[in-house]
């Protein structure tokens, strides 16, 4: 298959389950929200020794918000739902609580729910209270800057994690330029994120290592410099870089828009601007249950 | 399916009690078993066709009509379903309400939302005197649910009220919110004299300057108060009545209280609060 002279390799991306929860950050004004949000979601790349993956999955006018303030929405990706519990609660005690002006609400709702507020609010010392509107209770802290209103729990919901498509190119200036305008387009995509830095990943890697102590290192066979190196490379003579987009999402339709959405986006930068193929990072189907098949997606 | 209606025929000379008439009690039975369901009035032996002409179906969905204050204790206890009172309640309206919602389209007596656990009460007129509050035989006042009342409110209103929210769209009497525990009062008129007397927690919310408060507040400046803004958005949400607050800020004079009794509790002085 070729989509304006770029080909896409006859193959899938694997990915597996998770545990989510979005979180809607509040402030003053937008920019004070994305102070927040960014630093919660700063170290959040991967699971492997981040705790968490997050990201920023878009901004929120004041009508979207519960407390009619500028926002931002970010979901939170973890392997259990204990491991997303740790994470939320130091992240945002850490994060958001600690940046002026802030609030902090459930963007998810289920049945299963974990603390946000519930474990916060004992940084108020005694000075804490809470209110109960329609059935939601909010924790309000008195701090320093004025009060810090905190929803009490957050919903969990399963989710996906590893999405994922790897661009090669002539060079790493023409792969990110190209990625860059799937990124953009993928931010428009609801309930899907790509939680790597610029949403790009730049060192790929492979389960394993021939190190004991590491579970994870660089993915040889698509190192442009080890190509005529290691046996099994998966790259041609002009590919000289290679970046990998890895999408996490709400459910399997999110990430299947978001990578429709991001391949056309690479392939509409095209052939002629130093962009080769498309190919997805998978492990034979023993990682995880979630296939997406990139010529599928792109039918 | 037409709702459950009972139409006052005979105006009581005494206080008739109705609480066996809630939605969960009559789920189930048939008008001939509603009708024969004895009332409790003092030194009288009733039954609901004495009173009532009954007719519809519905239990879930009970009107009563021309109802005046000689009935008393409406939907007392009640767990679900709907009671809409058109003409007057008496006292103790909606005692011990665990759920459901009761509309009255006129006044309301006496000790309304007192003890109650949840739900919602929607008056359209005034109310009298103990809205919410404990009786003196409990320790607690309301324990959740809303209360909003269109007209003015008697005195202390939510007295040890323990959780809930309140609303008196006009003025409340002496003694609101004393020994208030917890739960949210907002009086969009004016309060008489002691307002937050020995209140322990909770947040009282008045509109207008030169409130009278309980003399154990003190000023703590004027402020924004973020989590106003949460409540008044989802307010707002609440229907086309109480969209106006829409138009409300979070600008405060806020004092804390009741000092006198190492209270933690808060009355906020609406300062940006257009009507």
């Amino acid at each position: 298959m070729k989509i304006n002279g770029v080909i896409i390799d006859d193959t899938f991306a694997e990915a597996f389950p998770m545990k989510a929860t979005r979180i809607i950050i509040t402030a003053m004004t937008l920019k004070w929200a994305y102070y927040a949000a960014n630093s919660l979601t700063g170290f959040a790349s991967s699971v492997i020794a981040c705790g968490c993956e997050a990201a920023i999955e878009r901004d929120l006018t004041p009508a979207e918000t519960p407390d009619g303030r500028p926002g931002i929405a970010v979901i939170i990706f973890a392997m259990s739902t204990s491991q997303l519990q740790d994470q939320v609660t130091k992240r945002v005690g850490q994060s958001v609580m600690t940046t002026a002006t802030s609030a902090c609400f459930a963007g998810t709702h289920s049945d299963k729910q974990i603390s946000l507020g519930k474990g916060l609010r004992y940084f108020g010392d005694g000075f804490q209270n809470s209110k109960v509107f329609n059935g939601v209770r909010y924790w309000r802290v008195p701090v320093m800057h004025g009060e810090f209103v905190c929803e009490e729990t957050t919903g969990v919901v399963p989710a996906i994690g590893g999405g994922n498509f790897i661009v090669m190119a002539k060079t790493a200036r023409h792969g990110l330029a190209a990625c860059e305008l799937a990124i953009k387009a993928i931010d428009r995509i609801h309930g899907a994120v790509t939680t790597f830095p610029g949403g790009v990943v730049g060192s790929g890697s492979k389960v394993g290592s021939k190190y004991s102590f590491m579970i994870a290192s660089t993915n040889e066979a698509f190192c442009p410099t080890l190509k005529g190196q290691v046996s099994g490379s998966h790259l041609t003579e002009e590919i000289g870089s290679v970046l990998e987009i890895v999408i996490n999402g709400l459910s399997e339709a999110a990430i299947k828009e978001a990578m429709h959405v991001g391949i056309s986006a690479i392939c509409k930068h095209g052939h002629d601007k130093g962009i080769y193929r498309i190919s997805a990072g998978n492990y034979g189907g023993k990682l995880g249950p979630h296939h997406f098949h990139l010529r599928e997606i792109m039918r | 399916m037409k709702p459950l209606c009972f139409k006052l025929v005979r105006q009581p000379a005494f206080k008739v009690d109705l609480s066996s008439l809630t939605p969960d009690r009559l789920a189930g039975k048939s008008l001939a078993e509603i009708r024969r369901i004895k009332l409790a009035a003092p030194g009288q032996s009733l039954c609901v066709a004495d009173l009532f002409e009954v007719t519809g179906r519905d239990t879930q969905n009970i009107q009563i009509r021309r109802c005046t204050h000689m009935v008393r204790n409406i939907g007392k206890g009640m767990l679900q379903g709907d009671i809409d009172v058109h003409g007057h309640a008496g006292d103790y309206l909606g005692r011990h309400m665990q759920g459901g919602r009761i509309t009255v389209s006129g006044n309301a007596g006496d000790w309304v939302a007192s003890g109650m656990l949840s739900g919602r009460i929607d008056i359209s007129g005034d109310v009298g005197d103990y809205v919410a509050a404990a009786s003196p035989d409990e320790r607690y006042g309301m324990a959740d649910g809303l209360v909003t009342i269109w007209g003015s409110a008697g005195d202390r209103v939510g007295d040890r009220m323990r959780r809930g929210q309140i609303l008196v769209y006009k003025d409340a009497g002496d003694y609101t919110g004393s020994r208030m525990i917890a739960g949210t009062i907002l009086v969009l008129g004016r309060c008489g004299h002691y307002t937050g007397y020995r209140m322990k927690r909770g947040t009282i919310i008045l509109r207008g300057s030169n409130q009278h408060l309980s003399p154990g507040f003190s000023s703590c400046g004027y402020l924004k108060m973020e989590f106003l803004r949460l409540l008044f958005k989802q307010t707002a949400k609440m229907g086309r009545r109480f969209a106006f607050f829409r138009d409300f800020g979070p600008e405060v004079h806020r004092y804390a209280g009741d000092l006198s009794c190492e209270g933690k509790g808060e009355i906020f002085i609406l300062q940006n609060a257009r009507m």
